[in-house]
């Protein structure tokens, strides 16, 4: 049922590999997405001008624009529009960077197939979850700021910002387990639909861009607070 | 990076700190040897007719200076080869990033495709397709794998090149055809000259890598318009292999840089290029083990490039380099014999 939703889907490839673009091309056609392919990142910014997509998958050693770039620059766009990227990139850093530019997820090269399919698929499935869940309560409040499902954006008196689609649907998940601990793993599970055995360092990553934009001092949070050995615990007040 | 930026900035601080310590204390000690001196020459025999001053310890003096000196001049060094080490470091860093980008990628692509045969029912029209790309891609990583085990063998000079007399006018236009065709060039986007007759001494295998190097090379920076020219011809006893190409070209403060190890010119032009910076280094070698020379000319960017070399044209004359190239060769095809028969 969950997977006719997404039948359909457009995803935009960014792949300067031909042998790896054909590979995947191959397998998402196959799912039943709809593909389009950028060899570069010049082409990947022309082709995001002019179509819309339910997914980007980028890798980052890209000609003219790198991947970060691209994240980047697709992020100031559009804040909605899930990024995945898939590099031969492993380092720490490397993810950090891509994670905190805004991507959704990163997976290394070489994968699993099953995996990655199970990936693109989950975060297809977010994203429609996502438009139909946001029409229910549209806003929230947190502190002095007031956060905007409709428009995934975050307003207090002194600023504005823009949240991906992964940051609101973490931020609704804790809104909505308000109160109670949250492990990393059921994070996992229920916002990124991976396997709690995965890893957790991504979770990590996201809860601190959350603080950032929430808590008046991020080193001392009060609404998302650390639960050594535990989790989260996001508390409304 | 960052932190060898800053370990770059601490040093380079440290280093000046240290030159005006040593300028500094000698300025201090000449001022205090000087301003005692004459203090001692006015006052010193009144008020201690024992002590007498005919004349400044000039050798100490001057010994002190020189010792001084010394340790800036070695400071100098030790700050110098250090600058060099943290150049090399910073090049091997990019060297391993690059080369596991390298094996990475092919390597990923056959895992897809092996997978994608496993789990999904593919017709036979794409099952071939997918086979030839997994191919060309375990291509890719034999070549890079053979790029650097041929480099450090040469860099332990452990290489066994097999040498032969070649006549220059038959086998240069050979092995840069082969090239072309590895490469699949269309037949319009080349053209081999050559007017060269002269025998030359050559390990046809490694002649194989120059030219595939070279090709590889104009096809990377030649994104769109690839034209290749080479034109083979002798002059005053040697063979010239002249390699051009109208491509993106290189400016004229990378000409220097492009034949070094782990070197790779950025140019936002043409960011696409992929490779280790091994492709020139090892091609420079190999000329050189052929008793030759690699150079570089570009008249700027997105002017094309021109890579000359210049081989020895071979004469029979008993302890010439080519014989005993030819020698060390003929041993090595015995030795290699004696091998393949263990």
């Amino acid at each position: 049922m969950e997977e006719n939703k997404i039948k359909g889907s457009k995803i935009l490839l960014v792949e300067d590999e031909e042998t790896m673009a054909i590979g995947l091309e191959y397998n998402l056609t196959d799912e039943g997405y709809v593909v389009e392919w950028a060899k570069n990142g010049r082409d990947a910014l022309n082709f995001y001008d002019k179509g819309r997509y339910d997914l980007i998958i980028l890798d980052i050693m890209l000609p003219y624009f790198s991947g970060f770039e691209i994240a980047k620059e697709i992020r100031s766009r559009s804040p909605k529009v899930p990024i995945l990227f898939l590099t031969a990139r492993t380092s720490s850093e490397d993810r950090v960077r891509g994670l905190e530019l805004g991507a959704d997820d990163y997976i290394t090269k070489p994968f699993d197939l099953r995996e990655f399919l199970l990936r693109v698929r989950r975060m297809l499935l977010r994203g429609r979850w996502y438009s139909d869940v946001s029409k229910d309560s549209p806003k929230a409040k947190i502190g002095d700021c007031v956060v905007d499902f409709d428009n995934l954006t975050v307003k207090s008196k002194s600023r504005s910002i823009t949240l991906t689609s992964r940051e609101a649907v973490l931020l609704r998940y804790f809104l909505e387990n308000s109160g109670r601990v949250i492990s990393r793993g059921e994070l996992l599970e229920n916002v990124w639909h991976l396997s709690s055995e995965v890893e957790t360092r991504t979770v990590d990553i996201f809860v601190s861009r959350l603080r950032k934009y929430f808590e008046p001092d991020p080193d001392s949070p009060i609404y998302f607070k650390s639960i050594r050995g535990e989790g989260y615990l996001f508390d409304k007040r | 990076m960052l932190k060898k930026k800053r370990s770059l900035w601490l040093l380079t601080t440290a280093f000046i700190f240290a030159q005006f310590a040593w300028l500094g204390l000698l300025g201090l000690w000449i001022y205090w040897y000087v301003s005692n001196y004459i203090i001692f020459e006015q006052v010193g025999t009144k008020l201690s007719p024992q002590i007498v001053i005919n004349s400044p310890d000039v050798l100490i003096f001057s010994g002190g200076i020189v010792l001084i000196v010394a340790i800036a001049v070695v400071m100098s060094f030790i700050f110098r080869y250090f600058i060099v080490q943290m150049k090399m470091t910073n090049l091997y860093d990019n060297f391993i990033a690059n080369v596991t980008h390298e094996l990475k990628s092919p390597l990923a692509s056959i895992q897809l495709y092996l997978e994608t045969l496993i789990s999904k029912n593919v017709d036979e029209t794409r099952r071939k397709e997918f086979i030839a790309l997994m191919l060309k891609d375990s291509n890719r990583l034999k070549k890079l794998i053979d790029t650097i085990l041929e480099v450090s063998r040469l860099e332990r000079k452990v290489i066994s090149h097999h040498y032969n007399i070649y006549n220059a006018g038959a086998i240069l236009p050979a092995v840069a055809r082969n090239s072309m065709e590895h490469f699949r060039m269309p037949e319009n986007s080349f053209t081999i000259e050559c007017t060269a007759v002269s025998e030359c001494v050559l390990d046809n295998a490694a002649m194989q890598i120059v030219f595939d190097n070279l090709t590889d090379n104009a096809i990377k920076y030649s994104p769109d318009n690839l034209q290749i020219k080479i034109s083979i011809y002798e002059k005053s006893d040697k063979i010239f292999i002249e390699f051009s190409d109208k491509g993106i070209g290189i400016s004229g403060k990378d000409l220097n840089r492009i034949f070094s190890r782990f070197e790779r010119l950025s140019n936002p032009n043409n960011p696409s290029v992929r490779g280790t910076g091994l492709g020139l280094y090892l091609t420079r070698e190999i000329i050189k083990s052929h008793g030759g020379k690699i150079t570089v000319k570009s008249e700027g960017e997105n002017k094309g490039t021109s890579f000359m070399i210049e081989i020895p044209v071979y004469k029979d004359q008993s302890g010439s380099y080519l014989n005993t190239l030819l020698k060390r060769s003929s041993k090595n095809e015995i030795r290699d014999d004696k091998d393949g028969r263990e």
